[in-house]
């Protein structure tokens, strides 16, 4: 395997636009004798099966959900940022690519990352155009807000509900090319393998998720939409479909995994609150403007918050980054709450959590205002919690959240596959090593909106394409895989159920993959992890047959995919002895427990590729080139 | 463009025409109270004449009441359309039935509609058929002869049993009201954050007066002519 | 912890074509700060320990935004709270010992699937026949090139907010969708950018929501009392407007 970047020539600014203009055309009347298969309706997948409908291919639309609308990209809460520059504070695209390379601690491609910077600007306008109801000032003009990680106000917000509002907004271009016949649905149904033919991505195998027939789908390129992977750890922030089996079984078809440990914790969630606990939420970053973080000084204290005096508490953001306070990036806020919590400092009934207190900003500002600001988050975490933030410190706690690493692609987004293109957060291309607030909004779209168009056309105009049908013997071969593992794992008939095995690997995971890791726990974690793969193949049971709806035989599948990716997970920041970004190496520290990062030796994308079951992964490095941005240490200080 | 019988058939324009026919016969039912406040007085002249006025109106009359006809039945076949389809839409219904609260309006009225509508229709056959084509009683008034109803209607309602009849129907006139006059301004999309909870006040306020106006009357008669009468 | 007891009355039903019923299970180890899926995926922890087939319900998110959660909780779509979703319902709101019956929601257009499961790609049909506003990518004007009032926007919102979940379907006496297919109407009747397809999509969206087989709305005003969040019968009236409009203007 040889890694291709394809990075255009010349000056950074030019990349994009020379690259374009060297892109082969697809004659609009031949555009409509080619079928796109896209998978996945997020911002990604649901912009992507859009746009290339309007250019006039036939686009085949898959989603697991009952509707395209249900993907997760309808969670994301804060905002999209785009430099446009309304607020005339001194952003620009030059500005939104540097916060984000230095965001992403450098392990990001400057040349994508650029692009990603230039499109954002042309999301913003179709997204209006679409008529997405973003906030607005009285002059009628869009309105704007602050994120972590920058010093210009340039995110774009729907109230709490950005993601919902762009999504439908891409839905709604989807189901406009469904009216026009260009684009066909098919919702419930599961990809569970990649037909290759000819050494080039020509189909899919899917499970009807309702009948449980499989389906063979042909076409002339496959476009993979499928989200992350944070549910490796079976508690995080993602919804409970969202699984990285597309994603996994496309590797094992051949597609090199980048940069799988790189994993982004979210500092603010709720703490999770028994063992049942299905998933975790998300509160906004936002909070962190007026709350303040502290835990008790003392170990074991268990007096109620309000009768902690003030000088027996720890604010422990303030105390260890008097610039930056309480505002810290995620990555650095995260690992300090964890630092407490292992300390035995931290609250709740379990100990995993930290105080979030608004009561000073109550006392400052009046309760009216902090009602205004973040009324609907106070709300939620009642609902939540039944604890009335206004009187009672919120408990908060880190949660896995996003996921930068995913499948390798190209500055086409092409995969190592020919015709496989990866978008959105399923490949890893533009975060580097940590993403900022409302970034994945951007890039998602920016991929499916305004690059996959151009570049999928490069690919069929310049590619032969055989004639192929579902007949072929690789659709057969990949139908006959697919069909076996699921009566493998019916036939099974063990003891434990998947979301116990589920659970189990998120444990380890969590603990030895998770905010901070060091050789020794992630030896451990392999091993850990292949004990209880070999258990599952083993003992796994799932009720019900394969004929009908039956959600633990879909969720086995995903969980036998996460007892693999885990591993590699592991075996990926095992490897990286440096600490970057959302990868925290606590044998790669400075004195006073900051990251350190080793650009001499690990500024490459790491490549893995698969060579087989029970056989080591072979890595293969792209090396990351910064010819406009130095590599400096990231300070909070 | 869809068709006229079309946007009739639909969903909303049902409900328009529903709310139209509705109001309009709000409207006749204010009138038609009015008038019949006359039946208060023990002389009958002045009931008399009234009822004389509207019927000198001729071939007028005529067509207003075949309007009103029209209206009633374009608003029963509306109704009875949204009943059946109703019925369609959720073959199979729920075990446990609740009510949300809060902003619903969904109340006893709101879903008896259909049972209150046939009912009020029933009662209206008999109410035409005892007094429009009831009993022709004659009287002169200044040299003018004239429909004696005054008398008519006095006969009628010294039966308690047609006066309980009338009470009944007049209440569930009330109810079908209660809801149905503020539900056809929200099916002809006239909602106002502001102006709503008026109207929907309003609503209950013309339910009220109208049915305890209506039902009034007999039982006033009847008070009048059998247990006055009977005193004395 | 505290643990309470729960009898549940639940609809079970193979898949579409065979019959349901109700069955009755009993759960001892439900806590109070569980949310209600939670306590549902405990029950099929037992189910499923015990051999038996889960309980099948929708859900993902479980955040209160994706709209794949359902469920009518005691006859009410989304249970007893105000302005909450399932998902985000908690069993504080319970009270040890109480019977909870949970069935699907019911409509016609919106078959079941399999026990809680239904399938709502009705409104997926609806929102094709005009929910939506033409404009290609990549041949948009500059976003702020048209301002519009922050009130305008504001309200277009609270109709965007719609999560499409059907529990107004599911509340409304009469099964009908005119709480869902209003919102999208009127989000994008209010907005400038909505304004050049304005008439067709209101007539063709509500043909579309006959067609497929929902009642009529008789103004109940229960969807909006069942709704997550809290969409007003306001969108239904201008919904109304609008069709009229189109109609005989």
């Amino acid at each position: 395997m040889k890694l291709d970047s394809k990075l255009p020539s010349g000056p950074l600014h030019e990349k994009w636009d020379r690259h374009k203009a060297d892109l082969k055309l697809v004659n609009p009347a031949n555009k409509r004798k080619h079928t796109i298969i896209v998978v996945g309706t997020g911002l990604a997948g649901a912009s992507a099966g859009a746009t290339l409908a309007e250019l006039g291919y036939n686009v085949k639309s898959f989603c697991i959900q009952d509707s395209p609308r249900r993907a997760h990209s309808i969670a994301a809460q804060g905002g999209i940022n785009a430099a446009k520059n309304y607020q005339n504070d001194g952003d620009s695209i030059w500005r939104l690519f540097y916060d984000t390379i230095k965001g992403g601690d450098y392990r990001s491609r400057e040349a994508n990352v650029y692009r990603l910077a230039q499109l954002s600007v042309q999301i913003i306008d179709q997204a209006v155009a679409q008529g997405v109801p973003f906030a607005r000032e009285y002059g009628g003009l869009l309105a704007n807000r602050s994120f972590g990680g920058a010093q210009v106000s340039r995110t774009f917000y729907a109230r709490g509900q950005t993601g919902q509002q762009l999504l439908l907004g891409a839905y709604s271009s989807l189901l406009r090319q469904v009216d026009l016949g260009r684009v066909t649905l098919f919702s419930r149904r599961e990809m569970l393998d990649l037909v290759v033919i000819n050494g080039k991505a020509r189909g899919i195998i899917v499970r009807n998720l309702v009948t449980g027939e499989i389906e063979r789908h042909v076409a002339d390129a496959v476009v993979l939409a499928t989200g992350g992977y944070g549910n490796v750890y079976f508690l995080s922030t993602n919804a409970k479909n969202s699984n990285a089996t597309a994603a996994w079984r496309c590797y094992k078809r051949g597609a090199a995994f980048a940069n799988p440990c790189f994993t982004q914790i979210h500092p603010t969630c709720i703490p999770r609150a028994g063992h049942y606990q299905s998933k975790l939420t998300l509160m906004s970053e936002s909070l962190r403007n007026d709350g303040r973080v502290w835990v008790p000084k003392k170990k074991g204290d268990k007096r109620h918050p309000n009768e902690i005096p003030e000088d027996e508490r720890d604010y422990y953001l303030e105390r260890r980054y008097p610039a930056f306070g309480n505002l810290v990036p995620r990555d650095v806020a995260s690992r300090a709450a964890k630092a407490v919590c292992d300390e035995g400092r931290g609250v709740g009934e379990f100990g995993q959590a930290v105080y979030l207190d608004f009561a000073d900003a109550i006392r400052r500002l009046g309760i009216d205002v902090i009602r205004d600001r973040y009324g609907n988050l106070f709300d939620m975490y009642e609902r939540i919690t039944g604890e009335n933030p206004y009187e009672v410190p919120m408990r908060i706690y880190p949660a896995v959240h996003y996921t930068m690493g995913g499948l390798w692609v190209d500055y086409n987004l092409m995969s190592t596959i020919p015709g496989l293109f990866v978008l959105g957060e399923a490949n890893f291309s533009d975060h580097g090593a940590n993403r900022l607030g409302a970034s994945a909004l951007m890039q998602g779209l920016a991929d499916g909106y305004f690059v996959i168009p151009y570049t999928i056309g490069d690919y069929i105009a310049g590619t032969e394409l055989e004639v192929v049908s579902t007949d072929a013997d690789a659709f057969k071969e990949a139908e006959d895989g697919v069909k076996q593992q699921i009566d493998k794992l019916l036939s099974i008939k063990g003891k434990k159920s998947v979301l116990e095995f589920h659970r189990q690997l998120g444990e380890i995971m969590w603990d030895y993959v998770g905010m901070s890791r060091n050789a020794e726990g992630l030896k451990h974690a392999i091993k850990e992890i292949r004990k209880l793969r070999e258990e599952f193949w083993q003992n796994v049971y799932i009720p019900g047959d394969s004929r009908n709806l039956n959600k633990d035989l879909e969720f086995a599948g995903r969980v036998a995919d996460f007892l693999e990716l885990g591993e590699l997970m592991a075996i990926d920041a095992l490897h990286r002895n440096e600490s970057c970004g959302g990868h925290f190496r606590e044998e790669y520290q400075t004195p006073d427990g900051e990251a350190l990062r080793d650009d001499k030796n690990f500024a490459y994308v790491a490549a893995w590729e698969y060579k087989g079951d029970g056989k080591e992964p072979e890595l293969h490095k792209e090396p990351l080139e910064f010819e406009y941005v130095k590599p400096t240490t990231r300070s909070y200080k | 463009m869809p068709s006229f019988m079309t946007t009739v058939k639909s969903s909303v324009g049902k409900k328009f025409l529903m709310a139209i026919t509705g109001l309009a016969m709000i409207i006749f039912l204010i009138e038609h109270l009015t008038g019949n406040f006359l039946l208060l007085q023990s002389d009958p002249v002045p009931y008399n004449k009234y009822a004389h006025f509207l019927l000198s109106f001729g071939w007028l009359l005529i067509v207003a009441e075949l309007i009103l006809v029209a209206f009633l039945v374009i608003h029963m076949i509306s109704g009875i359309s949204v009943f059946l389809k109703k019925r369609q839409a959720r073959p199979v219904g729920y075990h446990v039935q609740g009510n949300a609260g809060g902003p619903s309006k969904k109340t006893f009225a709101s879903t008896t509609m259909i049972y209150t509508g046939i009912i009020i229709f029933v009662f209206l056959a008999i109410h035409l058929k005892t007094f429009k084509f009831g009993p022709y009683y004659e009287t002169t008034i200044d040299g003018v002869v004239m429909r004696d109803l005054y008398k008519l209607v006095s006969e009628v309602f010294r039966d308690p049993l047609y006066v309980g009849g009338y009470v009944v129907a007049m209440i569930l006139l009330g109810f079908h009201l209660r809801h149905g006059f503020w539900s056809a301004f929200q099916s002809l999309g006239l909602y106002h954050p502001r102006y709503m909870p008026i109207i929907y006040g309003l609503g209950i306020l013309i339910a009220i007066m109208l049915a305890v106006g209506f039902l009034g009357i007999p039982i006033w008669i009847y008070v009048r002519e059998v247990v006055l009468k009977g005193a004395i | 912890m505290k643990k309470m007891t729960l009898h549940l009355r639940i609809w079970r039903q193979k898949d579409a074509n065979t019959p349901g019923k109700l069955v009755s299970y009993t759960l001892n180890d439900v806590t109070p700060e569980m949310s209600f899926l939670e306590m549902l995926d405990v029950l099929n922890e037992h189910l499923v320990a015990k051999g038996e087939e889960p309980v099948e319900f929708d859900n993902d998110c479980r955040e209160g935004i994706c709209g794949m959660c359902s469920l009518v909780i005691n006859g009410i779509p989304h249970g007893p709270e105000h302005a909450t979703a399932t998902c985000q319902l908690h069993m504080r709101h319970f009270k040890d010992g109480d019977t909870i019956t949970i069935e699907p929601f019911r409509a016609k257009p919106f078959p079941v699937v399999k026990d809680l499961v239904v399938d709502r790609s009705a409104f997926d049909r609806i929102l094709a026949a005009g929910g939506y506003i033409s404009v290609n990518a990549g041949s948009a004007p500059d976003a702020n090139s048209i301002p519009i009032p922050k009130e305008v926007a504001d309200e277009a919102m609270d109709a965007a907010a719609c999560i499409g979940c059907g529990a107004c379907v599911a509340a409304c006496p009469n099964a009908s969708a005119s709480l869902f297919v209003s919102a999208k109407i009127s989000q994008l009747a209010l907005l400038p950018q909505g304004q050049p397809e304005r008439k067709r999509r209101a007539l063709r969206m509500i043909e579309q929501m006959d067609r497929e087989g929902f009642g009529d709305c008789s103004n109940h005003a229960e969807c909006e009392a069942v709704c997550p969040k809290e969409i007003s019968i306001a969108h239904i009236a201008r919904m109304r407007r609008e069709y009229m409009k189109a109609m005989l203007c």
